[in-house]
């Protein structure tokens, strides 16, 4: 259990409170421009690990300390922007793919960098495999395909045909669920090679921007949570025998109508991600703010003040749940009018566990 | 009636006084009763929930309750079920019943059998979709959390059969989609409804027995009690009159929008350049800044190594 850490007046400057006048601290050395993607290193790991991908064709990787200081330790670049990054479950590689089209791993320990994949068209996700009879590395692509590679042969293990754009994928134990420009919907399941399993018919209305797959109580992977541009999140269940009881979505990221014709602002949900333990969830959205829920009860726990008046793009939960980190990026959900370059690209992160603790029922 | 012994509040309607013999029944006959639109018959959650329907869809303004006796047919109050009685009316009525202790005659005012859902029900399916039509263009911004995979128009018939005899809302609840859905705890802020957000109403329909039962028990951080009900519904009642959603357009993605920047575009061919452009001034330089003991980055496995990544290599 990391101990809490506060902030002493000794604090160096890369603890210093963040202007969200909250326990948040700010990580130090950020990408320079929007953050993509964030991951923490798997349980493996004795030490906590950040890595985040960028629009400034970068990876990054932190090491987040007990006292909460984050220290710079390694850099690696694409030729484009990169849109997702994986560590592989020993911690030992991190896998990242983006604009220039294709994937590259990063061996940490030796600090090599080399591509291990390609497509037609930018890749938009990845994700690491790892089942009892093999590993492999999963991209999915704006070319329509999702592709699972053997990191050393230069051709795919195997390729599938989408109908349409990746746009967000997650890949937990032996399930993988991948959604696509026209909100399909493809559950796979993973533990005798990736096969489809189950097509899913979408309970949202507008574009899917990001899906993260949920856990039951055992930790085995049941159901996943995908976000729209329409702040809505849909829960749904793998399998479950009263689909119309068991799924649901709720609304998130929105403004409070306003007067005089209670005009509200819907925003794009940009990340989820279930907490480790205790299985509830955080969004993150255009509007810049991060929530936290109970899908099983129903019920929301928090929700943040906006941070740096800006979107926040990306969120992740350390793997032992200790950590919440969440990145403020512009995510263009206002084109281009809406860039401002003088303002920063931000990580922070912040203590978790009894927060994210769902609420005990009377 | 099986019980030997009365409970001591069974539950009863605020606005005709009646009794039943418990809350989804009671539920049932308020909403047949008193949340029922007589231009369209659509069955609403509570009174202002009625009051907002009929103006939106109707453009009539409904000043009182429907079958209400004088004094209680104030629409703006908000009760459902049991929740959002008035204390002094409660007392009045206990009051009123150890009065009438021996006296028989409220009995027969007491529903045993729900008529409402075999009233109900016939006409719903054809009602459940008009008022939809018209109301929800969206068809989404409007819903509450909570439509268990209700897609709106899409499944009202299936889904009243399947809950028909468990769920005494079923038969309103493909109607009430589009709609005001008002959970049994209106106050309590659930998904979407935090005592901060938006939302219509912080209605839900899902599961509503469960909610009911659990209304004391959800846990939210910003739930207020319900003393203050019918203050909070005031505020969170005016409902989105028109939402945007922020996002340029909605068959490409932001990533898609972004990457068509020349700034990004350009990186994208690789034949074009062989010097990428970094965007914003990448400083590589910067990361390696800080005093990190010597710790070069971009270096030989020696300034890594320490870190401890173990573990079979892949």
């Amino acid at each position: 259990m990391i101990p809490s850490f506060g902030l002493s007046s000794a604090a160096p400057s890369n603890m210093t409170a963040t202007t969200l006048g909250q326990k948040d601290l700010e990580i130090v050395q950020p990408p320079d421009d929007a953050i993509s993607c964030m991951k923490f290193s798997p349980a493996s790991v004795p030490q906590t690990y950040l890595i985040a991908s960028s629009w400034a064709n970068d990876i990054r990787c932190w090491e987040i300390q007990s006292n909460g200081q984050s220290v710079a330790k390694a850099i690696q670049k694409h030729d484009a922007p990169i849109l997702s990054c994986c560590w592989s479950d020993d911690g030992s590689k991190v896998f990242t793919a983006g604009c220039d089209k294709t994937a590259k791993m990063w061996d940490l320990q030796a600090n090599t960098f080399v591509q291990i994949a390609a497509h037609d068209a930018p890749i938009r996700t990845i994700h690491y495999i790892q089942r009892s009879s093999y590993t492999c590395v999963m991209t999915g692509g704006w070319d329509r395909t999702v592709k699972f590679w053997d990191t050393r042969q230069p051709t795919p293990l195997k390729q599938l045909a989408l109908n349409e754009r990746v746009y967000a994928a997650d890949v937990l134990g032996p399930m993988a669920v991948i959604t696509t420009a026209d909100r399909a919907i493809q559950v796979y399941s993973l533990d005798q090679g990736p096969t489809e399993y189950k097509k899913i018919e979408s309970l949202l209305k507008y574009q899917h921007r990001c899906v993260s797959i949920f856990t039951d109580k055992s930790r085995n992977p049941n159901g996943f949570a995908v976000g729209s541009i329409e702040g809505r999140v849909a829960i749904m269940y793998v399998n479950t025998t009263n689909p119309n009881v068991d799924n649901f979505t709720f609304k998130c990221h929105r403004s409070t109508p306003q007067l005089p014709a209670n005009t509200q602002d819907i925003f794009a949900v940009n990340d989820i991600a279930f907490h480790p333990v205790h299985g509830t969830l955080s969004t993150v959205g255009s509007d810049g703010r991060y929530s936290f829920w109970d899908k099983d009860d129903r019920t929301k726990l928090k929700t943040s003040d906006v941070v740096n008046d800006q979107s926040v793009s990306c969120c992740a939960f350390e793997s032992r749940g200790q950590l919440f980190a969440y990145a403020s990026s512009y995510d263009w959900h206002k084109g281009h009018e809406g860039n401002n370059q003088t303002k920063k690209n931000a990580i922070y992160f912040r203590q978790c566990f009894e927060e994210m603790k769902p609420k005990p029922k009377k | 009636m099986g019980r030997k012994k009365k409970k001591q509040t069974k539950p009863w309607c605020w606005y005709c006084n009646r009794e039943f013999d418990d809350e989804k029944i009671l539920l049932q006959h308020q909403k047949a009763k008193h949340f029922k639109c007589h231009l369209c018959h659509k069955k609403l959650y509570t009174g202002p929930g009625l009051q907002i329907h009929s103006i939106q869809v109707h453009k009539e303004n409904i000043d009182k309750v429907p079958n209400a006796l004088k004094g209680r047919d104030n629409i703006e109050i908000e009760i459902y079920g049991m929740e959002g009685i008035p204390e002094e009316d409660l007392r009045a009525h206990e009051k009123r019943l150890a009065g009438k202790d021996k006296d028989d005659s409220d009995i027969p005012d007491t529903v045993k059998v729900p008529q409402p859902p075999p009233m109900g029900m016939p006409p719903m399916p054809p009602m459940g979709m008009m008022p939809n039509a018209p109301m929800m263009p969206m068809g989404f911004p409007g819903m509450p959390f909570g439509i268990s995979s209700m897609p709106l128009p899409m499944m009202p018939v299936p889904m009243m059969q399947q809950l028909r005899p468990p769920m005494p809302m079923v038969p309103t609840a493909p109607g009430n989609s589009p709609n005001n859905l008002l959970p049994p705890v209106p106050s309590k802020p659930l998904f979407p409804s935090g005592a901060t957000d938006n939302n219509n109403d912080g209605h839900s329909s899902s599961n509503l027995t469960t909610m009911a039962s659990a209304a004391a028990a959800i846990s939210n951080l910003s739930a207020t009690n319900l003393g203050s009900l019918p203050g909070n519904r005031a505020k969170i009642e005016p409902v989105a009159g028109t939402a945007k959603i922020i996002h340029p357009d909605d068959d490409i993605s932001l990533e898609e929008f972004r990457a068509c920047l020349p700034k990004y575009k350009q990186m994208m061919m690789p034949q074009q350049m062989q010097m990428p452009p970094m965007p914003v001034g990448l400083s590589m330089a910067n990361f390696v800044r800080p005093p990190m003991g010597g710790m070069p980055f971009l270096a030989p496995p020696p300034g890594f190594a320490p870190m401890g990544f173990n573990g079979p290599r892949y």
